[in-house]
């Protein structure tokens, strides 16, 4: 009883202060605020006002200060956790930025703070649970521009395509002049082995800014897949002419004139690509196909070798590998690369056909997966 | 020569005029069909609500009456609904009457009912002299015996080449060299008819975003058959024990008997749909190696598989060998495979006949020389599946109907797509399938029947007016493979070195006219004209003048 009597006293004292808060009367708060505080240390929400009032005068050391003291003793407000989480990123103290964004998630079912967790988890590689809280995220706010945006940015950083997809579709479609969306959406859909889809929201974007190096490459590599050289190259060569040593677009150029034939340029571009990046799995497998092509098999299985070092998972390396070895006579190794090659198709065409069972997006029926 | 002179000279003319003015369009092919007195029509569900509504029909070219004339033979499919009424189609038989006029004779040659058809072959069976007729279809297929006299008997159950299934492609060859001919047909996928999957449910029953036919993905495929001839018209299944049953069941459409490697013994390639294609070489031991994958022809050049349809063998380059082309579905691209000899290089985009061939789905293809002058040019022709194509999000491919694509041969391994600059005969969108060449006219100038799928069939006589020289050579084979079926006709005029196989079973399951036409360009006569014949031996003729028509017979 003599507790609570002090608990009024006290706040009593303190009220004055956050009226004059309110009035702009900061220095007067602050002393009061103190002094609340140097008559008991445990009053949390004090603090959290003293802590407010640093903000809002830009004295972030000492806002921090009270913010990690008033949450020794009692869960913070919504902003206050989520500033305090972020600090407490910044600082690489992930575990206690993870602890207020939960606590603000339990108390709050607060949208930023989920989002603001699963940035924390793509960061510390917790692919499932970021897309965990995504997914936690999207059922409060489904519509929300912002959460949907971030929901794919993250996704995309722990490469989670289908849930980037799922976030993109809606906002390319709900914001149709901002470039982004449809970029991402294309790259998502390349990161998931959709090329075919890839090359219409990437077309979008490039409407939207032609002159985006990133947009640019990213088209050109969706035509490449699609064999649509022709159309590849000249987007190729415009992100050239504005970012002449973007390693991607070279490389991605080389890929373009192998498949126009142009073999001499294809040589001199994947060169130039590997003499910036000696491992480029994509100029590597470029000058493997011209070297196929001079009948010089021993150096394509060299250069299809990189390709595969540099980009295991491409079917196109392998099979390719496969053949330089089939022109070397050895049979074994052939195989061994048809299988690899076999291995890699089936597993990009389970997974474009999860990406659309998931999605809802078609495919291309029974004639093609 | 003079007369050779001045050809080229308006060829050179009109290509000049041409090119200053592209709308002008050159007269290549006409569509003669209804004025040659054929009224066949194809029959297809409008809806296509079943992959097995999709994938007919084949056409043959060949002199049935021995008059000296070719020709046509239109293969008709039934539908799910007219499943059960095997006169609801009717496969029909023109005989060539000169003159640019044909007489429908289905009736009294007995061959316009093979039930559920798909595609045809043809071959001198029993080495009579007179050249059989092999229907493949959704059920038995059938061997028709010529009798000699404008009719046929079905032979098929005394002679044991019935098969069952879903048959597409077939072809006739000596592969034992036994001199006798044998039989190889490509199944596609097993189809129950009172169990049909339900159009539109699942995912591999949707394209696009729209609901189409499912398959033939998700569906059970097929293995192959291979009849072995035992030299009395009577066959044996043999295709698990020579190494060509596809155990694992791919989907076969086109098939082709040829040389790939040049040792004097046939092997075969099969064209699978949405799944690697098939080489396998022949061990000359009644067994064969499939090697398509060493070989650089079972997939894209990027490992894709590709949906196989059509395909033809020809030495359009001169290199003394046998390349591919083979068609594929839309988005696709269609295979320029060049041999090289010890394997076959993917020169598609090289050759620029790949990219315009994106947005179509193929189907019977041909190499061709349409102008005679030398080089083998490449006609394919297209129409997609699924009718519902004109509701969906195309994204690159081309609508249901679709127009065809002509390559013209430029020389050095480069072709240009040039259907455009021959008006709408070539560009006009159609549905069509099976397609065979041959010489209706015997006027040397190589003319196109086309099999479509919805509707009357294309009937297409060259009329090209600026042309070179030609010269057109029939083989006469001794013992019972009287057709020659594998022999090679190689011919030397001036700079031209020309080479053609006699092939059973071309195109998309169709079958070409087996008299073998060389383009000779300005050349007025070959300076040789020497045949391989499937046994091994050759003949040789010297100083042929050119455009006529000679025979062959093997001594």
């Amino acid at each position: 009883m003599r507790a609570l009597r002090l608990l009024s006293l006290l706040l009593l004292l303190a009220a004055p202060a956050i009226g004059q808060t309110e009035q702009g009367k900061t220095q007067e708060a602050e002393a009061r605020f103190q002094r609340a505080l140097r008559a008991n240390p445990a009053l949390a929400d004090v603090r959290q006002k003293l802590a407010r009032l640093y903000l809002s005068q830009g004295k972030e050391d000492e806002a921090v200060v009270e913010l990690r003291r008033a949450a020794e003793t009692a869960p913070l407000a919504r902003d206050l956790a989520l500033k305090l989480a972020a600090v407490e990123q910044a600082a690489g103290h992930p575990a206690l930025a993870e602890r207020q964004l939960r606590s603000a998630i339990d108390r709050f079912h607060s949208v930023e703070a989920l989002l603001q967790l699963a940035r924390l988890q793509s960061s510390r590689k917790d692919a499932a649970g970021a897309l965990e809280s995504l997914g936690r995220a999207r059922a409060l706010a489904p519509n929300a521009e912002d959460v949907l945006s971030a929901s794919a940015q993250v996704a995309l950083a722990v490469r989670a395509p289908v849930p980037a997809i799922l976030a993109l579709e809606p906002l390319a479609r709900m914001c149709p002049t901002v470039a982004q969306y449809p970029y991402l959406l294309g790259v998502a859909l390349m990161q998931a082995g959709d090329t075919l889809a890839a090359a219409e929201p990437l077309q979008q974007a490039a409407r939207l800014e032609p002159d985006r190096v990133l947009t640019l490459v990213a088209l050109g590599l969706a035509f490449n897949g699609r064999k649509l050289y022709a159309d590849a190259k000249p987007a190729l060569l415009h992100a050239l002419q504005l970012e002449p040593d973007n390693v991607e677009a070279v490389a991605a150029l080389a890929e373009a004139e192998d498949g126009l034939g142009e073999l001499a340029d294809a040589e001199a571009h994947a060169q130039r690509a590997l003499a910036a990046a000696g491992g480029h799995a994509t100029a590597n497998l470029v000058m493997g196909l011209v070297r196929m092509k001079q009948e010089r098999y021993a150096e394509a299985r060299e250069a299809l070798e990189r390709a595969v070092a540099g980009d295991p998972n491409s079917p196109k390396a392998h099979y390719q590998l496969s053949l330089a070895y089939a022109r070397l006579g050895d049979e074994a190794s052939a195989r061994k690369h048809v299988e690899l090659y076999q291995r890699r198709l089936a597993e990009i065409e389970e997974r474009v056909a999860q990406l659309r069972t998931a999605t809802g997006l078609s495919g291309g029926g029974g004639m093609r997966p | 020569m003079r007369r050779a002179l001045i050809g080229l000279s308006l060829a050179l003319l009109a290509a000049t005029a041409l090119a200053q003015s592209p709308a002008a369009a050159r007269l290549l092919f006409r569509d003669i069909g209804l004025e040659a007195g054929i009224t066949f029509q194809h029959h297809s569900a409008p809806e296509k609500k079943y992959i097995v509504e999709s994938m007919s029909g084949g056409v043959a070219l060949f002199d049935y009456d021995n008059d000296g004339r070719v020709d046509i033979y239109f293969v008709d499919s039934l539908t799910v609904d007219t499943a059960q009424d095997p006169k609801a189609a009717r496969s029909a038989l023109y005989r060539n009457l000169g003159g640019g006029k044909f007489e429908d004779v289905t009736d009294k040659a007995g061959v316009g009912h093979p039930g559920w058809g798909m595609g045809v072959c043809t071959a001198d069976v029993d080495g009579d002299g007179w050249t059989d007729l092999y229907v493949t279809a959704l059920g038995p297929n059938h061997l028709y015996r010529n009798n000699h006299d404008g009719t046929f008997t079905d032979i098929t159950e005394r002679a044991g080449v019935a098969g069952g299934g879903w048959s597409a492609g077939c072809g006739f060859a000596d592969y034992d060299r036994d001199g006798d001919l044998d039989l190889f047909v490509s199944r596609y996928v097993k189809v129950d008819l009172e169990n049909l999957p339900e159009f539109g449910k699942g995912k591999t029953c949707e394209h696009r975003g729209i609901k189409v036919q499912c398959g033939p993905r998700g569906l059970p495929g097929m293995g192959d058959l291979l009849f072995q001839n035992d030299g009395s018209s009577r066959f044996t299944e043999v295709g698990a024990a020579a190494g060509v049953s596809d155990p694992r069941a791919y989907f076969g459409l086109g098939i082709a008997w040829f040389d790939s490697n040049g040792d004097g013994w046939p092997d075969l390639y099969v064209a699978n749909d949405s799944t690697p294609s098939f080489l396998y070489v022949n061990q000359k031991n009644g067994t064969f190696k499939e090697v398509a994958f060493p070989m650089g022809v079972a997939v894209s050049e990027d490992g894709a598989e590709q949906g196989g349809m059509g395909l033809a063998v020809g030495d359009y380059d001169g290199s003394g060998r046998f390349s591919l082309f083979k068609t594929n579905f839309a988005e696709e691209y269609n295979n320029l495979y060049h041999n090289e000899g010890d394997h076959f290089t993917d020169v598609s985009f090289r050759s620029q006949t790949a990219a315009s061939s994106l947005p179509y789905v193929g189907w019977g293809a041909s190499f061709l020389d349409y102008d005679n002058d030398g080089l083998l040019d490449i006609l394919a022709v297209n129409g997609h599946v699924y009718p519902q194509m004109d509701q969906a999000r195309l994204g690159a491919s081309a609508g249901y109907r679709q127009r065809k694509l002509l390559y013209h041969n430029r020389g050095e391994g480069r072709f240009e797509e040039v259907a455009a600059q021959f008006g709408p005969v070539l560009t006009d969108e159609r549905v069509s399938r099976g397609l065979a060449v041959g010489d209706l006219d015997n006027d040397g100038r190589l003319d196109v029947v086309i099999n479509d799928l919805d509707g009357r069939p294309q009937v297409l006589h060259n009329e090209l007016a600026e042309h070179g020289n030609w010269l057109v050579v029939k083989l006469r084979g001794k013992g019972r493979n009287t057709d020659a079926i594998g022999a090679v006709v190689k011919v030397k005029a001036g700079t031209l070195s020309l080479m053609r196989l006699v092939q059973s079973g071309t195109s998309y399951i169709s079958q070409e006219d087996m008299r073998r036409h060389f383009g000779l360009g300005a050349q007025t006569q070959a300076e040789s004209v020497e045949v391989l014949w499937p046994d091994g031996t050759t003949s040789r003729r010297e100083n042929v003048k050119a455009n006529q028509q000679i025979e062959i017979r093997q001594e």
